[in-house]
């Protein structure tokens, strides 16, 4: 049961990934929206399935713990007792289902948000926030589902696309700082701050050398499939549909995929090479200074930055890169140390 | 067990997913209002479809010169009540009304007077024009503050629930001192 629950889940969030690049592409390159396009398909999908595959494993937990089993923290992380101990839940399948029915919540407070202010598709909408972060957390979820097999190989193996997943998705969040006036790029901070600090947590929480490398090796290769797979995605349906693309629109870089560090990797070998010696927020440090320079650069160079990025901007962001690397990296190890916990919580 | 019941629910989730129509009726550009700008020796016409403009809300711009767009090519510009504009945008065709030019469900942002500057280029040669006290009424709906109050609550959520873990971490980190 453990990798099936666990591979239901995964593929729940890699379907909400898939869909929300499709979407993010489709609005740019075709435009016309309605609440019921095959992006949104998807993107419905992927925590649909997540939030039934967690709903089914804690009801069989809750079932097993019944008959007197004592819950397997191996199965999806340590057990929380839910609405006093009615429900024996596995803290990472907990977080995934509440992720998955607040996203549902949300998507209809968004489908009222378009009633009330059109359809027009901006990603910093106070709904569109709430839904990234839901999905967010459906994937953080996995993460702990993933992290709990650490053990097996098919946590591990979980845990290299579970975390690949939210390092993708959770910096688009990071669209609500858009407005916010500060001397560094925020999209570059932030999303630095989180790979770096998903790459320490995943060195920590499996505790295996190499898995830093692994796990930024499957971003580059997620990043690969989603470069090819979206443009195509949102021509193909068009096609479909028959609507045209929009004027001087298809020839650019995908944008989600193109908001994936190419570097990460090289971020992941300064953090496998220091992490020992010395310790996860110097490693963490390194490596957001490597992802802070290499992304503003890697922005500009495909066209995404706000404006043409100047010495100073580049040597600032470059600084704040460092800075929220050496946070990421702190916070990494930490959180990595508590996915490692195996006792009883009761919460 | 476990497995059949995960089938069942794979499929009751997949048959509609692989099965759905995409939505093909996609709502036509229907213009309720228009503006006229001269743009030197063109008469360009503005068309809105929605009148009055509410700031956030978003509708249709179409954007048509007198002859038609063939044989022309043209910039616009935006200005905001603030004073901060838009670089001067090339025109683009309307996604849903290939024969004119404009902008797809698209919502200006802040109450005020906007101004919208265009130039065309064509056959009597290069003409600028602008439409200026374009009024934009206040947003409907909720204010703001309470949108994204509501619209935070996961977000707030996550970092409690961060805050709880990280405090689990150092009950453990001082277990194994």
């Amino acid at each position: 049961m453990r990798p099936i629950g666990a591979g239901f889940v995964l593929l729940g969030a890699g379907i909400s990934m898939v869909g929300t690049s499709w979407d993010v592409q489709w609005h740019i390159d075709v435009g016309p929206d309605t609440f019921f396009t095959l992006p949104h398909l998807f993107i419905y999908a992927g925590s649909a399935i997540a939030g039934i595959a967690s709903l089914v494993v804690v009801l069989a937990v809750t079932a097993a713990q019944r008959r007197g089993e004592t819950p397997d923290p191996r199965d999806g992380g340590v057990a929380i007792r839910v609405f006093g101990g009615r429900f024996t839940a596995p803290l990472g399948y907990l977080v995934t289902g509440v992720g998955a029915a607040a996203f549902l919540l949300y998507g209809l407070i968004d489908l009222w948000w378009h009633g009330v202010y059109g359809f027009d598709a901006v990603l910093n909408s106070p709904p569109h926030i709430a839904l990234f972060t839901t999905i967010s957390i459906t994937m953080i979820g996995a993460v702990i589902v993933a992290a709990a097999g650490r053990e097996k190989r098919w946590g591990r193996f979980a845990t290299m696309i579970s975390v690949p997943l939210l390092m993708t998705f959770f910096p688009i969040t990071a669209n609500a700082f858009q407005g916010v006036n500060l001397p560094f790029d925020t999209i570059v901070a932030s999303t630095t701050l989180i790979i770096v600090l998903l790459l320490v947590l995943t060195r920590a929480a499996v505790g295996r050398p190499g898995i830093a490398i692994g796990t930024a090796a499957a971003l580059l290769a997620m990043q690969a499939i989603l470069w090819v797979f979206t443009p195509w995605a949102a021509v193909t349906y068009a096609d479909a549909v028959g609507l045209p693309l929009r004027d001087g629109m298809g020839g650019e870089p995908p944008l989600i995929p193109s908001g994936i560090p190419l570097a990460a990797i090289v971020a992941a070998v300064a953090i496998e090479l220091l992490f020992r010696r010395g310790g996860p927020a110097l490693a963490g440090g390194v490596a957001g200074l490597i992802l802070g320079l290499t992304f503003v650069v890697q922005r500009d160079v495909l066209g995404f930055a706000p404006s043409p990025v100047t010495t100073v901007d580049l040597i600032a962001t470059t600084l704040a890169g460092a800075l929220f690397g050496l946070l990421g990296g702190f916070l990494g190890a930490r959180f990595g140390a508590t996915l490692r916990l195996r006792e009883k919580v009761t919460a | 067990m476990i497995r059949r019941v995960f089938a069942l629910l794979a499929a009751l989730v997949l048959i509609p997913v692989v099965t759905a129509t995409p939505a093909l009726a996609y709502e036509p550009v229907n213009i309720v209002h228009t503006e006229h700008v001269q743009a030197g020796p063109y008469g360009l016409t503005v068309g809105f479809s929605t009148w009055p403009l509410r700031a956030m809300q978003s509708l249709d711009f179409t954007f048509i010169p007198d002859g038609g767009i063939e044989d022309k090519t043209g910039t616009f510009m935006r200005t905001g009540p603030s004073g901060s504009h838009t670089r001067p945008l090339p025109m683009a065709r309307h996604p849903r009304k290939r024969d004119v030019w404009g902008l797809d469900v698209f919502a200006l942002q802040v109450e005020g007077k906007w101004k919208f500057d265009f130039t065309i280029d064509g056959p009597q040669g290069h003409g600028a024009g602008a439409l200026t006290n374009l009024q934009v009424l206040p947003q409907p709906g909720p204010p703001l503050a309470l949108s994204w109050a509501v619209c935070s609550i996961p977000f707030v959520a996550l970092i409690g629930f961060l805050i709880v873990v990280w405090r689990r971490g150092k009950v453990r980190q001082l277990a194994v001192a």
